[in-house]
């Protein structure tokens, strides 16, 4: 006897897996035009950069997905052995092009080519092929190759330029507002959230620094709107993702007093609805079960807030995903039993809510704070010939001795910090705190140092609020 | 020799016990520290197999584990003093998984399988197999971790209060892809972990169960 055991997903319907990945491609085709004309177009036209360099967004989505599908194709003729005809029929069920389109999508535009390339391989080597290749993958493919290449290179892509293209640089600067986010003192206003890239509209639109596929708010949502009547995706993900941190930074906002562009602003920026749209809804790693789905984009939402205000780094949809996908195949039990009882769905859908409400709350107090005053900043001790100051940076608090002098900083001594080696050196490196020495009197003209932006702020606030004390 | 050999082969309490996992990820981030808890481990196992070989005669089964941890904990907590008084950065390093030895599987496991049911001549043979076959794969994993995670090579560093001389080669490559930092992380000790069981049980080529 011989059990023949397939894996889902099952779709009742007449769409077949080619008729969906189909439509999915033209789903994504405005998106990648949308970056071509953003990051190539329009870069070429103010004589920033050559033909060739007009032509890059195209060629660098090119890259991943030639490579993604030379990666799998090699796999399958060298270790799973298939030739001819079984290997054509593999690969054509297989959809190799699409981890790859992805984290081409995902990846910061100047991301340095070979990186791109490793991390396609790692997406269907590691994400894919190990698990048993299509439809067996536990977790999103084409995330673990991000998530992979910002873990490993991150600093290499921040020192090439990140996310900013070279017409951003000029008219912006050389921050994401989700990073620039992070600076903000408390919660922020609309004066340094929104305002220097522009109004909300332009984040509506996509005239904002950020990776190439989720930047387009107003092309994401077409998609969506696309894929749902194509019946390529259920609607409940993402409307329940966004929804949720829709309604838990309403929250955060209101305890801190601040208007509806606060939701409004943390949807549209980051990658959350090209998550929500496209890597939330991935067939493979999702729920199949409508009340495994509900809970899923509930989860999904809350740890992405959480992961956005609490830890260090500015994006969490990506991670969220990742996590989530572990739960597929419990929430999906939870969804299929035969008759779902309510009892069933109350539970976690009440530890859901409560969660959620609790958590907006709590992080709603916790960046509550008298106007005025930095909670990243603190004196520790003050004395005549210097103060001991300390200043939350990337990874914990930099403590630090500066040593003053009639009114003058002398002397700026780091005593602990908990910053990541590769971005502190830097700092060092530039000889920051000397530079922020000589021009004490003049601190707001200082650039921060790209490739270690926060860490570098964080220094320089240190000075400003220390200014401030010694000029009372 | 033929015990010896099955320790390090035919069952590599890594690789193919899948025992004493916690340390063999934890400590492998540096050669050097993957080598010398290999060293620890040997000589923990070999002197709690002699020893529980010796009294195996004299301990009841039903207390068997109780007394077979006292054992083990009695050397590991000596070679904690001596390594604390000699070479205190190793010491350092090694933190808490030093002392996690005495709940190590592979330990315990030695002397309830083997030393409590065989002479002492059998008892260490099996101890040097186990310990050096744990040594190496160690050793290994540290290697790859290591060079191609961090771009170096510790040889000899902490310890060099004993030996006199401190060796860590550098290995630079003009790459952007090198070096893969992730894999000095837990999740690239994973990672390592098991493309090792993949390859080794690709190479010793055991029996696959046809499956469609």
């Amino acid at each position: 006897m011989k059990f023949n055991v397939l894996k889902g997903p099952f779709f009742k319907s007449k769409n077949s897996t080619h008729r969906i990945m189909l439509n999915l491609f033209i789903a994504l085709l405005p998106i990648i035009l949308f970056s071509f004309y953003k990051n190539g177009i329009v870069v070429y036209q103010n004589n920033k950069t050559d033909i060739f360099g007009m032509f890059y967004p195209l060629l660098f989505t090119l890259t991943g997905i030639v490579s993604s599908f030379l990666t799998e194709t090699l796999y399958t003729y060298i270790f799973l052995k298939k030739r001819g005809t079984e290997l054509k029929k593999s690969i054509l069920n297989s959809f190799s092009i699409f981890p790859g389109l992805f984290v081409s999508l995902f990846l910061p535009l100047n991301t340095p080519i070979e990186i791109l390339i490793f991390a396609c391989v790692v997406a269907i080597i590691i994400g894919k092929m190990l698990y048993g290749g299509f439809g067996h993958n536990v977790f999103n493919p084409a995330l673990i190759g991000v998530l992979f290449a910002l873990t490993c290179y991150g600093s290499i892509i921040n020192q090439n330029g990140g996310y900013i293209n070279k017409y951003e640089l000029d008219t912006i600067g050389s921050a994401t507002p989700l990073t620039n986010y992070k600076l903000v003192e408390g919660i922020g206003t609309y004066d340094t959230v929104v305002k220097p890239f522009g109004s909300l509209g332009d984040f509506f639109i996509g005239n904002i620094p950020g990776g190439p596929g989720e930047v387009c708010s107003f092309l994401i949502i077409l998609a969506f709107i696309y894929l749902v009547f194509t019946k390529v995706i259920k609607w409940k993900i993402p409307v329940i993702y966004v929804g949720t941190v829709f309604i838990m930074t309403t929250i955060i906002g209101s305890i801190n007093g601040v208007g509806l562009w606060y939701p409004t602003f943390s949807i549209l920026s980051g990658g959350l609805l090209f998550g929500a749209v496209f890597m939330a809804t991935d067939p493979v790693t999702s729920p199949t079960t409508s009340v495994g789905q509900i809970i899923y984009a509930l989860f999904l939402g809350i740890l992405t807030v959480t992961f956005r205000y609490l830890t260090s780094a500015p994006e969490g949809v990506l991670t969220s995903i990742l996590t989530m996908n572990m739960f597929v195949m419990i929430l999906d039990r939870i969804g299929s039993s035969s008759k779902p009882s309510i009892k069933k769905i109350a539970l976690p859908l009440l530890i859901g809510l409560t969660i959620m409400t609790t958590m907006s709350i709590h992080i709603g107090n916790k960046f509550k704070h008298p106007n005025g005053t930095d909670p990243n900043f603190k004196l520790i001790k003050k004395t005549k010939d210097y103060y001991m100051v300390s200043q939350k940076g990337n990874g914990g608090p930099i403590k630090a001795k500066i040593y003053i002098k009639d009114n003058q900083i002398t002397k700026i001594e780091i005593l602990e910090n908990n910053e990541t080696e590769n971005y502190f050196k830097l700092v060092k490196e530039a000889k920051y705190t000397k530079t922020l020495i000589k021009n004490q009197d003049n601190l707001d003209n200082i650039d921060t140092i790209s490739g270690a932006t926060i860490s570098s702020t964080a220094l320089k606030k240190m000075i400003i609020h220390v200014k401030e004390d010694m000029s009372k | 020799m033929k015990r010896i050999i099955n320790g390090i082969i035919g069952e590599n309490p890594i690789l193919v016990l899948l025992l004493g996992l916690c340390s063999a990820l934890a400590v492998t981030t540096t050669f050097e520290s993957a080598y010398i808890m290999g060293i620890c481990v040997l000589l923990i196992l070999t002197f709690s197999n002699i020893t529980v070989s010796l009294i195996k005669k004299l301990v009841p089964k039903n207390v068997e584990i109780p007394v077979y941890i006292l054992i083990i904990s009695t050397f590991v907590t000596i070679l904690e003093i001596i390594l604390k008084a000699y070479i205190k950065p190793l010491y350092e390093v090694l933190g808490i998984y030093l002392p996690l030895i005495v709940v190590n599987c592979i330990v315990l496991g030695r002397a309830m399988s083997v030393a409590s049911k065989s002479n002492i001549r059998t008892s260490i043979k099996d101890a040097i197999g186990i310990g050096l076959g744990y040594t190496f794969v160690l050793m290994i994993i540290a290697l790859f971790r290591e060079v191609i995670g961090n771009g170096t090579l510790t040889i000899m560093n902490n310890i060099s209060s004993l030996t006199g001389t401190k060796i860590i080669l550098k290995i630079e490559l003009s790459t952007n892809l090198f070096p893969i930092n992730i894999l000095t992380k837990p999740a690239g000790a994973f990672l390592t972990l098991g493309f090792l069981i993949a390859l080794f049980n690709y190479i010793k080529g055991g029996k696959k169960h046809e499956s469609n």
